[in-house]
């Protein structure tokens, strides 16, 4: 197999130097961006040290934006997995038009993100939007709730819009996991005459627990760092009420050319990042050793 | 429980099974509605879930001449990643499926690992590369920076599938005297066609939604693609929600109808890797 060598990195060197150039360097190309400092009036880096660091952590955007990235996550994460989760249990009953319901559910999913955002958008509008027009004809709000434009609602309005664009995938990922829980062992639970909610706590739950704390990291990690959805339907607003950390630094970068700034918020979406990825790693080493020790 | 209840039991859950997916479908229906309203027909309160004089006049405003523009930069930009994505792809999941040492694994690991990353927290500096490789403004920006972001997936997408590939077949070409690049074509390539066609439809979907990259590299609106381009019509002057939602529903069509075709592959390709890993 030595002689094959040279020609096994040729056929990997295209996707290790793109991987490496465009998503490794950029993860310590953030860390060195933030300790310099620019500006739309000077945009010239001039090297700062830590203080873009010491002037955020003092900062209420970033109270904020640590607070409101926290309630997006958790929401989006636990609805998505709960939602996910129970369809999955429903689409496995053996129904009449089980295959149709099982494509179509993942429709939201297929939408692309920016039109699912435009559409929700329209969702909760005022005047023209369905939420509010069945609310108002069921006489539960007068003139409609502006969702998007106040800041009591509008991160719960988002929140929404991304369970029912991401839920989907966590779905397909639940049933395929289900198909793998032992039917002996179902069995077994039907004969000792186990109900159905009994069978689910008692079987199928503990059976998928590996499958489910993995599936949680990992919608973690894509909701923390999701940036479609939020910049489409407020762009962090109204008053920084929806601010998320990937909003922030587009805003600051992209909107203001504070690269430093932006970036430096990036550091501490890469810390997540690294504490979640540990996480996932040791979660899934257990799993391997369990499975090779059974 | 008795054979009565049973079926009633049943007859329930079927009912709760259309209901809820008709639910969590009622805002694409009503996205495919309000693109058919005439923009005579008022929006009525309480809201009219179909129009009563249906008309595919929003689709002909829709296509005005800025949405061609963009239409045909995503088309590019898309064919031109899933191309060379899943060529790379496949090239670097076979070298890493069938070829053990040290050094590949360890490259194998972190290639797979970078799906993880977060593109949004890294953008400032995928963004400086493109701007001092003067590429801002141009597909080859796009193309390269999507090609590096799916290929993590596209390799962990190919390898579950080559992985259940038996070699056999390939140790007989072998030993026939075909070299490892004639077996590549001759061999694995052929076989792995249902792999290469639901990691091509995952790839398809990622970049034909792509904003993020889109929304930084590109600044001339001749160059911009639908999911930056649409988001532009928000609230312009003269842009109707009957036509932003037709708008919608075009740039939905190409990848639902691809997916709703391809989708058993693709279920197939996506859970193979997501179960067993």
């Amino acid at each position: 197999m030595k002689r094959g060598r040279w020609l096994v990195f040729l056929f990997v060197s295209p996707a290790v130097i793109l991987v490496g150039v465009l998503m490794y360097y950029p993860m310590i190309g953030t860390v060195i961006d933030s300790l310099y400092a620019t500006s739309f009036i000077d945009p010239t880096p001039k090297f700062v040290g830590l203080s873009i660091y010491r002037e955020i952590l003092t900062s209420t955007d970033f109270g904020e934006v640590v607070r409101n990235s926290c309630i997006w996550t958790a929401g989006v994460v636990l609805l998505q997995n709960v939602v996910g989760f129970a369809f999955a249990l429903l689409l496995n009953q053996r129904l009449p038009g089980r295959a149709l319901m099982r494509s179509l559910v993942l429709l939201p999913w297929v939408l692309p993100g920016v039109v699912a955002a435009i559409l929700w958008r329209f969702m909760f509008d005022p005047q023209l939007g369905l939420i509010n027009s069945f609310l108002i004809r069921l006489h539960l709000s007068g003139q409609g709730i502006p969702w998007l434009a106040q800041t009591s609602t509008a991160l719960l309005a988002a929140i929404v819009a991304a369970v029912w664009k991401g839920f989907p995938f966590s779905t397909v990922v639940y049933l395929a996991g289900l198909q793998h829980v032992d039917a002996e062992q179902i069995e077994a639970a039907i004969i000792d005459g186990a109900g159905r909610l009994r069978r689910l706590f008692d079987v199928v739950l503990p059976a998928m627990r590996e499958l489910i704390a993995l599936n949680v990291i990992l919608t973690t990690i894509l909701t923390f760092n999701y940036f479609d959805m939020i910049w489409v339907l407020t762009r962090g607003g109204p008053e920084n009420a929806t601010n998320i950390f990937p909003t922030r630094i587009f805003e600051l970068a992209f909107g203001e050319f504070r690269f430093g700034e932006g970036a430096t918020y990036g550091v501490f979406s890469i810390l997540v990042l690294t504490l979640l990825l540990a996480l996932y790693a040791a979660i899934r080493r257990g799993a391997e050793r369990k499975s090779a020790g059974a | 429980m008795t054979g009565g209840s049973r079926a009633a039991g049943r007859a329930g859950l079927a009912l709760l099974q259309f209901g809820l997916v008709l639910l969590v479908l009622l805002p694409v229906f009503w996205m495919v509605s309000v693109s058919l309203k005439p923009a005579t027909e008022p929006f009525a309160i309480p809201a009219r879930l179909w129009p009563d004089h249906p008309t595919l006049a929003n689709f002909l405003h829709a296509f005005r001449p800025e949405f061609r523009t963009y239409f045909v930069n995503s088309v590019v930009v898309s064919l031109a990643t899933v191309a060379i994505s899943v060529s790379l792809g496949l090239l670097a999941a076979y070298s890493f499926t069938r070829t053990q040492f040290r050094l590949l694994s360890v490259l194998m690991v972190l290639v797979l690992a970078a799906q993880m990353f977060p593109e949004s927290a890294i953008i400032i500096p995928i963004y400086k590369i493109m701007r001092s490789a003067d590429l801002l403004n141009t597909y080859a920006s796009l193309i390269i920076a999507y090609v590096a972001v799916t290929l993590p997936v596209a390799i962990w997408m190919l390898r579950a599938f080559l992985m259940r590939l038996p070699p056999t077949l390939e140790e007989a070409a072998e030993i026939d005297g075909a070299g490892p690049l004639r077996t590549f074509l001759d061999i694995v390539l052929p076989l792995s066609r249902p792999g290469v066609v639901a990691t091509a439809v995952f790839v398809l979907i990622v970049t034909w939604q792509e904003f993020l990259f889109a929304l930084s590299f590109i600044s001339s609106k001749s160059m911009r693609t639908l999911p930056v381009g649409i988001n532009d019509f928000i609230g312009q002057y003269g842009i109707s929600y009957g036509e932003l939602m037709a708008t919608s529903v075009l740039i939905s069509l190409p990848v639902v109808a691809i997916f709703m075709v391809l989708q058993r592959y693709f279920v197939a390709g996506l859970t193979v890797g997501a179960v067993k890993g």
